[in-house]
């Protein structure tokens, strides 16, 4: 292909040498910005920008982790448009899919760090082990936490995809054998971003990757660092169901007739009130539905320590910690303080007859 | 550890063991002071005793008719924030489930929308008995810290409830958290000052009906 | 397709809503050209709600399909400047949906990176087959 047709390097490039038309470009700027809630214009600005921009080198990391969130991205429903992410970046290193392997694989890793230094996304999933020096994970006779200050430091930024990566998830969970901890404890000088979930809603990944190569910046991030297009609502607000939940209109268990007539899941726990993420508008498996739709309360998989918050049928209102044994004991001692109380009063009063007695 | 998981666990648990320790506390401490002994001679004994006695505290839910014309306002303002909050405590579906969780006792709730405007009722009602309080000028006199405190932590849990159940202002699980923390505050508050009224108005009130039922004066 | 959740099948009233906003996109279209786009996938619509709207706006002169990554489906609505264009995946699923208001919407026009690829790709057809021409 001649050079005045295409700028080399550029997922334009990438794109007509698979035969790919500008239209497809366009067609995925439309569901982008459908995606991230742009006006729905920012689409020809978005495939435009796309069409001319560098593919991005990604050196993708997995610690303690359970190859979910790899899946959920490359398990998605509508192949075509998903796959379009791996036009968009170049991904130079991942354990599941990569074709080299031991030393050689470890060498991509290197070279890549080499020719993009500076200028290469960290994508990391899993938690990072940091209890006896990190050994409770290691690859290639190297700790996660050694891989990950390494390969952290000339990093653009880094991407945590998952809730471990992110929050330190399920390893993190009480009582947390490994010392694990979400790679923002340890990378603290790079921009972090999290795409947390567990899994991740795949066009959530594909979104964040989308709009940093699109963008050339960091998205928008809420308090704990995730993209705002993305986790600006939270589930019970982008709720089909929330009219019921308005109305007073609740399921008080998976088997009566408000859970046979749809309504709110919140008295069963639903923890979709607390929790931000895609899932009531994206949905799962190419939008066919997600786990409120299916009948069943939302975990709460896209925050930190959803595995600790009491219980998964624990609804919001109710104590995580309570022990009736507590409130027995403060009975049985403030029955006992009481009574002590008022025995003093009474030794007070007959010390008090007793002197008004010798006075007399 | 977020707000809301701090308001749900350590929190609240400790809220209502103080709550429970103080209640029982005072309770007990009144039950076994020395009592002075009633030297009257008992006009009524038995069943006119006990009819007598609770007909007292009957009648005294309402003021004296010489009073009720001047009282009114104060009385039914009254009247209105108490049940209100009785309404939204025990009528609210998620308090329920707070209840449930426990005492294991349960029963059906009323549509959110009535409990937001029985919130707004019950609001209006005890913003209008601070006013009071703070332009009348005998109540202004005789009003101290407690007073206004008791008003505070009643009234807090109420306007955060309303904005968490409203979604107003922030995010709701630092609503919900600022909320169960709010009714922490109102917990830990109770025993020790004058809120201790919702147990010991049955203990005052039976014992003034029944010492003057004793002597056959109709109060 | 999956079968529809009650939520589907209720009408809530913003395909009225969404005709309000395309008549003032179109009004200001004929005035000065502007070009607008609404976004029917962001918006909280059931399906019962795009089939209203659908119903209404109608089908005008002009239909098209395009097969890049999976299927789309283009027409204008009997309102002339009023685009309906339909994005599917390969798999059938719709992925994006949007009104447009337009004289052409940008996706039936031809790229001009894909006019050059395509004229190289054409010289060397030509070249191929009849290689004494030049």
């Amino acid at each position: 292909m001649d050079d005045w047709v295409m700028e080399q390097g550029t997922v334009g490039e990438a794109l007509a040498r698979q035969g790919v038309s500008r239209r497809s470009l366009l067609k995925y700027g439309s569901y982008l910005a459908t995606l991230m809630a742009l006006p729905p214009t920012a689409g020809r600005a978005i495939a435009q920008s796309l069409a001319g921009a560098k593919r991005q080198s990604v050196i993708w990391l997995s610690f303690q982790e359970c190859t979910g969130c790899i899946e959920s991205l490359t398990r998605s429903f509508s192949p075509s448009v998903e796959e379009m992410i791996f036009n968009l970046i170049s991904l130079d290193y991942q354990e599941t899919l990569q074709a080299a392997a031991g030393e050689a694989a470890e060498k991509a890793r290197l070279d890549a760090m080499a020719a993009n230094k500076g200028k290469y996304v960290v994508v990391v999933d899993g938690s990072v082990s940091t209890r006896d020096g990190g050994i409770y994970s290691c690859a290639a006779g190297k700790t996660n936490l050694e891989v990950l200050k390494e390969t952290a430091k000339d990093a653009l930024a880094i991407l945590s995809v998952g809730t471990c990566s992110s929050f330190g998830g399920i390893p993190h969970a009480h009582p947390n054998p490994t010392g694990a901890v979400p790679v923002s404890d340890i990378v603290t000088d790079k921009p972090v971003i999290n795409v947390s979930g567990c899994p991740p809603v795949p066009e959530v990944i594909a979104g964040t990757v989308a709009y940093l190569v699109t963008f050339g910046k960091l998205p928008p991030l809420d308090r704990l660092g995730r993209p705002k297009p993305f986790f600006g609502d939270s589930i019970h607000d982008r709720c089909y169901r929330r009219p019921f939940y308005d109305k007073g209109l609740f399921a008080k268990s998976f088997d009566d007739e408000g859970a046979r007539n749809g309504w709110c899941l919140y008295e069963c726990g639903c923890k979709g009130p607390v929790t931000y993420n895609a899932c009531a508008t994206t949905k799962w498996n190419g939008g066919t539905s997600f786990p409120i739709q299916s009948g069943h309360g939302c975990l709460g998989c896209s925050e930190p320590n959803f595995w600790d918050m009491g219980g998964f049928y624990k609804t919001l209102p109710q104590p995580t910690h309570h022990h009736g044994r507590d409130i027995g004991a403060a009975a049985a001692v403030g029955a006992i303080a009481g009574a002590g109380t008022a025995v003093l009063a009474r030794q007070r009063r007959q010390k008090a007859i007793e002197e008004e007695g010798k006075t007399k | 550890m977020t707000l809301l998981d701090f308001a749900r666990g350590p929190a609240i648990e400790v809220a209502m063991v103080v709550f429970v320790f103080g209640v029982i506390w005072r309770l007990a401490w009144l039950l076994f002071l020395p009592h002075a002994q009633d030297r009257s001679k008992a006009k009524i004994t038995g069943g006119a005793l006990l009819s007598g006695t609770v007909g007292s505290f009957v009648r005294h839910m309402w003021p004296a008719k010489e009073y009720a014309a001047r009282t009114l306002v104060h009385t039914v303002a009254s009247y209105t924030f108490h049940i209100g909050l009785a309404v939204i405590v025990f009528g609210f579906g998620q308090h329920i489930q707070f209840i449930r969780s426990i005492t294991g006792l349960h029963w059906g709730g009323l549509p959110t929308a009535v409990i937001s405007a029985v919130s707004v009722i019950t609001l209006a009602a005890l913003l209008f008995m601070l006013l009071r309080r703070l332009t009348n000028p005998v109540l202004k006199v005789i009003s101290t810290f407690t007073d206004y405190w008791s008003w505070f932590v009643t009234t807090l849990p109420v306007v955060t409830g309303l904005a968490a159940v409203s979604h107003l202002w922030i995010r709701y699980e630092d609503l919900l958290g600022i909320h169960i923390l709010s009714v922490c505050l109102f917990l830990v508050s109770f025993p020790f000052g004058k809120l201790m009224h919702a147990f010991l108005v049955f203990v005052t009130r039976t014992q003034t009906g029944m010492f003057y039922s004793r002597r056959g004066a109709h109060v | 397709m999956h079968d529809a959740g009650p939520f589907e099948n209720v009408r809530t009233g913003l395909a009225r809503a969404v005709e309000q906003e395309i008549l003032q996109h179109l009004e200001a279209l004929a005035r000065d050209g502007s070009e607008a786009a609404i976004d029917l996938r962001g918006l909280p619509m059931s399906e019962a709600d795009r089939e209203e709207l659908d119903g209404a706006l109608g089908r005008g002169e002009v239909r098209a399909t395009l097969s890049a990554m999976g299927e789309s489906e283009v027409w204008e609505t009997r309102f002339n400047g009023v685009w309906w264009v339909r994005h599917k995946g390969t798999d059938g699923q719709v992925i994006a949906e949007q009104v447009e208001i337009t004289l052409l919407p940008e996706i039936l026009k031809t790229d001009p990176a894909d006019a050059r690829a395509a004229a190289v790709r054409m010289r060397e057809h030509i070249a191929l087959r009849d290689p004494d021409r030049d």
